[in-house]
C-alpha cells in the first residue's frame, strides 16, 4: 500500500532536527499523543531488560559462582580480562563475524530482494520457499546443517575433490566460513525479504526514464536500485551487525567455539565463563564489554545514517 | 555538546536502578532458604534428562502410593543439566535430591555446605552404603563423609571394534597390548579405512586416551596427586612418557586427518565404526545401546566386538584398572523439607525391582545383587563382561573432568582437544594441566 | 513494465533455491527414516524405507503438551507486544519531543542488549517474584526482548503516514485517541502484522530463557522438548528432524496464511 503514497519532496535541511518542521501543521497538534502512550512498553522494558542489564554491571565488580554470598572484588574482574588473550580474540573475532555476515548476505539478499520483486508468478513460489529457514530456530538449523556437514557422511564425503578429508570444523578459516554460510543461510531469506518490499516500491518512472536515456543494466541498477534501497540497507545492515554480535546458538552447536578458542566469539565467551567455568562476575563483565560493543557500534550507525532523526522513511530518497 | 546533557537523564536513572538491582541480589542470596520455603508434601528430584527416566517415573509413581509426600520428577535435558544444577541449587527452587557424578561434580556444594552428609541415614539403614560395591560408593565420599547414593549404573569405558573390518584387515582379534594396537592400526591403514573413530569435535572422547594411557604408564596415583594439589606430576617423566606414546598414536594416522570434525554425540564416529569404515572406538559402555538404536544389525551380526584397554609393557598401573563414569549419585540437599521421605526414597536404589529394571534397559547398576539379575539383560554376556571388569578393577578413576570441579571442565578438555590436534606441544599440556 | 530478464539475479536465484532446499530435503527424507537407515546411508542417501515412527516417537514423548505450552507462550507475547508497542510507536512517530527521540534511541540501544547477556540476573529476577517454572515467567522477559525490534519496525510503518491524513483527522475533530484508533491503527495493519509475527516467533522458538526459567515437565515448551532427544550418548537425528518439522507446521501455517501481511509490513521494515 505504501507504493501508492506519491513520492516526498526533498530531505529536510540536516540540523532542523528538533524543531518540528512547520509543514507538520499547527493544526494537527491537538492529535499529538503524550508522553503517556510511551509509558506501558518503557516500563515493561525497564524492568525485564534494563535492571537486569544494570545487575549484571554490578555482578561483574562481584566474585560469585552461583552459591553463596557474592563478594565485591572491586576491579578484579576487569583486570582479569584486561590480561586474558581470549576475550580481546574473541572481540576480533565477533568484529571479523559481523563483517564477513554483512558482506555475504547483503549483496545475496539485494540481489535476491530485487529479483523476487519481479512479476513473474513463478518468483512467489520460490520466495516462499526462500522463507522457510526463517521459520526454524538456530538451534534446529545449527544441528540440520552439523548432520550435514558431518566429514565422513555428509556432504563433503560426497565432493571430495571440493572439501579434501572434509575437516572443516579443524581449521579456523573453514570453520569460521561454516558459521558465516550457515548464518547466511538462515537469515538472507529475512534481508531478501525487506530489499524485496523496498524494490517494489521504487517508482517505474525511474526506470522508464533510464531506459529512454539508454542506460544499461548495470548503470540502471547503481544509478536507481541502489540509492533507492539507501534506507533499507541501513536497516538490514543494523539488524545483521546486532545478530552477528549476539549469534550464538549457531557457535555452540556448529563449532563449540573450536577449533580450540578459534571461533570464540564475545557472546559464546561470556556463556563459557558464566555457565562452564560457573564465574558469575567474568561472565558479568564479558557481558558488559559485549553490550559496550553493541551499543557504540549501534551509536555510530544511528548517527551516521541519522536514523533516529528521519522524520520520513521517505526522507533522503 | 548539546548530546553529553541528554545522555545526562538516563545516567541518572540508571544509579536509581543500581540500588535496586543491588539490593535484589542482595536478597536472593542472604538468607539461608528456609525449609519452610519449599514446597509443602512435595520432594524435588532433579534428573538428568535421558532414556533411564521412564524408569525412574515408573519408580515415582509407585513410591506416591503409598507415600504422603508426593515426590516429583524433574528431567532436564542432558547437555544442560550442570548449568541448570549450579543456577538453582543455593535458591529457593533447589531440588531435594539431585543426579550427579559424585567426584568433583559435588565437593563445591559439599565445601558450600549445602549438601546433607548421609551417615546418619546409613547408621538407621546399612544397607544403603553395604548394598553397593565399595570401589563405585566411595566416589560419592568427601571427606570421610557420605554424600551420595548410587543410582543408575555403572560406565567404564571399553575398546569398541568391529571384527569384520579387523578380520579383513588382518587383524587378530583385539589388541593386549600397546604394541598389537599399533601394529593393528599399521594394518587397517593399509586396508584403506580409518584404524580409530574418534569423535574430537566433542572433546571428551578424547579424554578417554588421555586417561587410559596415563593409567597404564603411571598408575592412578599421578592423578590423584595431581588433583590433591601435586600439580609437578604432571611435568613428570611418566608424565611425558603417556604423552609421547599418545603423540607417536596420533601422529601414525591412527584417527585419521579429520577427527575434529567428527563428533559422537550426532552419531557421526559410532557409525563409522558400524559401517565398517573404522576399526575401533574407545568409548563408555553405553556405546553399546547406541549402537543398538542406530545399528541393530551391526549389533546383531555379533561384529561389534568389546575388550579391555590395551596393557602398556613396563607401565605401574594395574592392566585390570579402569577408568569411566564410576556411577550416578543422588545426593541430597541439607535444607530439605522431608527428610524421612527421601530416606525412604533413596533405599529403593538397591531395591531387587529397581536393579532389575535398570539392567532390563542396558544400565548396570553397582549393588550387590546385581550379578543374580545379570540374565535378564539384553545382552547378558555383554552386562556379565562389564559386570566383571568392575568387580575385579583394583582402581577405578573416574573421568578427570568429573573428578575435578565443573569449572575446570573447559579446560581440561581444551588441553587434550589441543594436544591431539597438534595445536599444543607436550609443554602445552603439561602446563595447562598444571594451570587447572 | 517490461523488461530483460535479469539472468545474473535469476541464476543466483536458481542457485540459492538449491542451497536452501537441499538440508530441507534432508530433514523431510531423515525424518520418515528408521535411525538405522539414517546412520547407514548418511544425511545424503535417498531414503530406501518409509515409516512414521519417528513422528509417532515425538508425539509419545509428552509433545502434545509442549505444543500447548509453546502456543500459550506465543500468545502472551504477541499479546504483549500488540498492547504496548503500537501506543509507544505511535507516541515515537507523532510525539517528536526530545523525550521521545530519547525513548525511541533508548529501545534502539536495546537492540544490542543480547538475552544472554542478562540471563544470570533474570533469573534472580523471576525467582524473586515467585515467577520460577511458570510460563509467564518465560512470555514477559521474552515479550520484554521482543520490544526493540517490533518497535524499530512499527515505527517503519508508521512514519508513512502522511501529515496530510493527520491533518484530515482533526479537521475532522478527531482526538488523539480516535486518530489512533481510526487512522493509525488501520492504515498500520502491514507492520502491525509483521510484528505479531516476530513476536510470535520469539515465543515459538525461545530457547535460552526456558531453559533457564523452567524445569518441571508441566512447563516444558518444544525448543525444549527437542533438546530432550540430545543426551550425553549420542543424538537421535531422524528423531530430533521429525520433532523440528512438526514444530515447523503451525508457523508455516500462519506463514502461508499472514504471507501477503507480513511482506507487506517487511517493506515498512525497510522503510519503504
Amino acid at each position: 500500500m505504501t507504493a501508492l503514497l506519491p513520492p516526498k519532496p526533498p530531505a529536510l535541511p540536516d540540523g532542523s532536527e528538533r524543531v518540528r518542521p512547520a509543514a507538520a501543521g499547527r493544526s494537527a497538534r491537538s492529535t499529538r499523543p503524550g508522553l503517556a502512550w510511551t509509558l506501558p512498553a518503557t516500563v515493561f522494558f525497564l524492568l525485564f531488560a534494563v535492571i537486569p542489564l544494570i545487575a549484571v554491571v554490578v555482578l561483574s565488580f562481584m566474585s560469585w559462582r552461583g552459591i553463596g554470598e557474592p563478594k565485591f572484588v572491586g576491579m578484579e574482574n576487569w583486570q582479569e580480562l584486561a590480561g586474558d588473550p581470549v576475550m580481546l580474540k574473541s572481540l576480533w573475532l565477533s568484529l571479523l563475524f559481523i563483517v564477513l555476515g554483512v558482506a555475504t548476505q547483503t549483496p545475496v539478499s539485494m540481489l535476491l530482494g530485487v529479483w523476487a520483486a519481479g512479476p513473474q508468478r513463478n518468483r512467489a513460489v520460490l520466495s516462499a520457499i526462500y522463507f522457510v529457514p526463517l521459520l526454524l530456530s538456530s538451534a534446529a538449523i545449527s544441528v540440520l546443517w552439523r548432520a550435514l556437514l558431518d566429514p565422513n557422511f555428509g556432504v563433503p564425503s560426497q565432493f571430495r575433490w571440493l572439501f579434501g578429508d572434509g575437516n572443516l570444523f579443524g581449521h579456523q578459516a573453514t570453520a569460521i566460513g561454516v558459521i558465516i554460510f550457515v548464518s547466511m543461510w538462515q537469515f538472507t531469506p529475512f534481508h531478501t525479504l525487506i530489499y524485496q518490499g523496498a524494490a517494489r516500491a521504487i517508482p517505474q518512472v525511474l526506470y522508464q526514464a533510464a531506459e529512454i536515456d539508454g542506460a544499461g543494466r548495470a548503470r540502471t541498477f547503481f544509478s536507481i536500485t541502489l540509492p533507492q534501497l539507501r534506507n533499507s540497507i541501513i536497516t538490514s545492515v543494523i539488524l545483521m551487525v546486532v545478530g552477528g554480535l549476539t549469534t550464538f546458538e549457531t557457535v555452540l552447536i556448529l563449532t563449540n567455539g573450536g577449533p580450540g578458542t578459534d571461533t570464540t566469539i564475545t557472546a559464546f565467551y561470556m556463556f563459557e565463563q558464566a555457565f562452564r567455568r560457573f564465574d558469575f562476575g567474568i561472565g558479568a563483565a564479558v557481558a558488559l564489554v559485549l553490550v559496550i560493543v553493541a551499543t557504540t557500534i549501534s551509536l555510530i550507525m544511528v548517527k551516521v545514517s541519522g536514523y533516529d532523526k528521519m522524520r520520513s522513511t521517505l526522507e533522503g530518497v | 555538546m548539546r548530546n553529553n546533557r541528554s545522555w545526562l537523564k538516563p545516567a541518572t536513572a540508571a544509579a536509581g536502578a543500581l540500588a535496586l538491582g543491588m539490593s535484589m541480589a542482595a536478597c536472593s542470596n542472604s538468607g539461608e532458604s528456609a525449609a519452610s520455603n519449599r514446597p509443602e508434601n512435595e520432594v524435588h528430584v532433579l534428573v538428568y534428562g535421558d532414556a533411564a527416566n521412564d524408569v525412574e517415573r515408573a519408580m515415582v509413581d509407585k513410591f506416591n502410593e503409598t507415600s504422603d509426600v508426593k515426590v516429583v520428577l524433574d528431567t532436564i535435558p542432558g547437555a544442560d543439566y550442570q548449568q541448570k544444577l549450579q543456577t538453582v541449587i543455593d535458591t529457593d527452587s533447589a531440588p531435594d535430591i539431585f543426579f550427579n557424578w559424585g567426584g568433583g561434580s559435588i565437593t563445591d556444594y559439599v565445601d558450600a555446605g549445602l549438601l546433607m552428609p548421609l551417615d546418619d541415614f546409613i547408621e538407621e539403614d546399612p544397607r544403603l552404603k553395604d548394598a553397593f560395591l565399595p570401589s563405585v560408593f566411595d566416589t560419592a565420599v568427601v571427606d570421610g563423609q557420605a554424600y551420595g547414593i548410587p543410582m543408575r549404573g555403572t560406565q567404564p569405558v571399553m575398546l569398541f571394534s568391529n571384527e569384520e573390518v579387523l578380520a579383513s584387515a588382518g587383524v587378530d582379534g583385539a589388541p593386549e597390548t600397546w604394541d598389537e594396537l599399533l601394529d593393528a592400526v599399521e594394518k587397517l591403514k593399509a586396508a584403506g579405512v580409518t584404524p580409530i573413530a574418534l569423535g574430537g569435535a566433542d572433546e571428551w572422547p578424547t579424554l578417554m586416551w588421555v586417561e587410559y594411557v596415563y593409567d597404564r604408564v603411571a598408575g592412578p596415583e599421578l592423578f590423584e596427586s595431581a588433583l590433591a594439589g601435586d600439580t609437578e606430576v604432571w611435568d613428570s617423566e611418566e608424565s611425558r612418557e603417556a604423552l609421547g606414546m599418545l603423540r607417536e598414536l596420533v601422529d601414525s594416522g591412527a584417527f585419521g586427518t579429520n577427527f575434529q570434525s567428527v563428533k559422537f554425540t550426532d552419531g557421526g564416529s559410532a557409525s563409522l565404526l558400524s559401517s565398517g569404515q573404522a576399526g575401533f572406538e574407545l568409548m563408555g559402555s553405553w556405546a553399546y545401546s547406541t549402537h543398538q538404536d542406530a545399528a541393530p544389525e551391526f549389533v546383531e551380526s555379533g561384529a561389534l566386538g568389546y575388550s579391555e584397554f590395551p596393557t602398556i609393557d613396563g607401565g605401574k598401573g594395574d592392566p585390570a584398572n579402569l577408568v569411566g563414569n564410576t556411577n550416578n549419585f543422588y545426593s541430597v540437599l541439607a535444607n530439605t523439607r522431608y527428610p524421612d521421605t527421601v530416606r525412604d526414597f533413596l533405599k529403593l536404589m538397591y531395591s531387587d525391582d529397581f536393579v532389575q529394571e535398570q539392567v532390563a534397559i542396558g544400565n548396570l547398576p553397582t549393588t550387590t545383587n546385581t550379578e543374580q539379575f545379570l540374565d535378564a539383560s539384553a545382552d547378558p554376556d555383554y552386562a556379565r563382561f562389564q559386570y566383571g571388569l568392575v568387580e575385579q578393577a583394583p582402581a577405578f578413576q573416574l573421568s578427570w573432568d568429573q573428578a575435578y570441579p565443573p569449572s575446570a571442565t573447559p579446560a581440561i578438555h581444551g588441553a587434550m582437544s589441543d594436544f591431539f590436534s597438534g595445536r599444543i606441544d607436550e609443554d602445552g599440556f603439561i602446563a595447562a594441566m598444571q594451570g587447572l | 513494465m517490461r523488461t530483460r530478464p535479469n539472468y545474473i539475479a535469476g541464476a543466483a536465484a536458481v542457485v540459492w533455491l538449491l542451497i536452501v532446499a537441499l538440508p530441507l530435503y534432508v530433514m523431510i527424507a531423515a525424518s520418515v527414516q528408521t535411525r538405522s537407515d539414517f546412520s547407514a546411508g548418511g544425511p545424503l542417501s535417498f531414503p530406501t524405507s518409509f515409516t512414521l515412527e519417528n513422528y509417532a516417537g515425538v508425539f509419545q514423548s509428552g509433545f502434545g503438551l509442549y505444543f500447548l505450552n509453546t502456543l500459550i507462550v506465543t500468545g502472551g507475547v504477541v499479546g504483549i507486544v500488540l498492547l504496548v508497542v503500537p501506543p509507544l510507536a505511535y507516541a515515537i512517530v507523532r510525539n517528536q519531543s526530545r523525550t521521545t527521540t530519547l525513548i525511541f534511541r533508548f529501545f534502539l540501544l536495546g537492540l544490542a542488549i543480547p538475552v544472554q547477556a542478562v540471563i544470570v540476573p533474570m533469573f534472580y529476577l523471576i525467582n524473586t517474584v515467585g515467577l520460577y517454572d511458570t510460563l509467564l515467567g518465560i512470555i514477559l522477559p521474552t515479550a520484554a526482548f521482543a520490544l526493540p525490534i517490533c518497535t524499530l519496525i512499527l515505527s517503519g510503518t508508521m512514519r508513512d503516514i502522511t501529515p496530510e491524513l493527520y491533518e484530515a483527522m482533526a479537521v475532522d475533530g478527531a482526538g488523539t485517541w480516535r486518530t489512533f484508533l481510526r487512522l493509525v491503527l488501520p492504515l498500520s495493519k502491514p507492520g502491525i502484522s509483521t510484528i505479531a509475527v516476530f513476536a510470535a516467533l520469539q515465543g515459538w522458538n525461545g530457547f535460552l530463557l526456558p531453559l533457564i526459567l523452567t524445569q518441571s515437565e508441566s512447563t516444558r515448551v518444544i525448543t525444549l522438548g527437542l533438546f530432550n532427544f540430545q543426551t550425553q550418548y549420542g543424538i537421535n537425528v531422524p528423531g530430533i528432524l521429525a520433532a523440528v518439522m512438526l514444530s515447523m507446521i503451525p508457523v508455516l501455517l500462519v506463514y502461508l496464511f499472514a504471507r501477503r501481511a507480513l511482506v507487506q509490513g517487511l517493506m515498512g521494515a525497510g522503510g519503504k
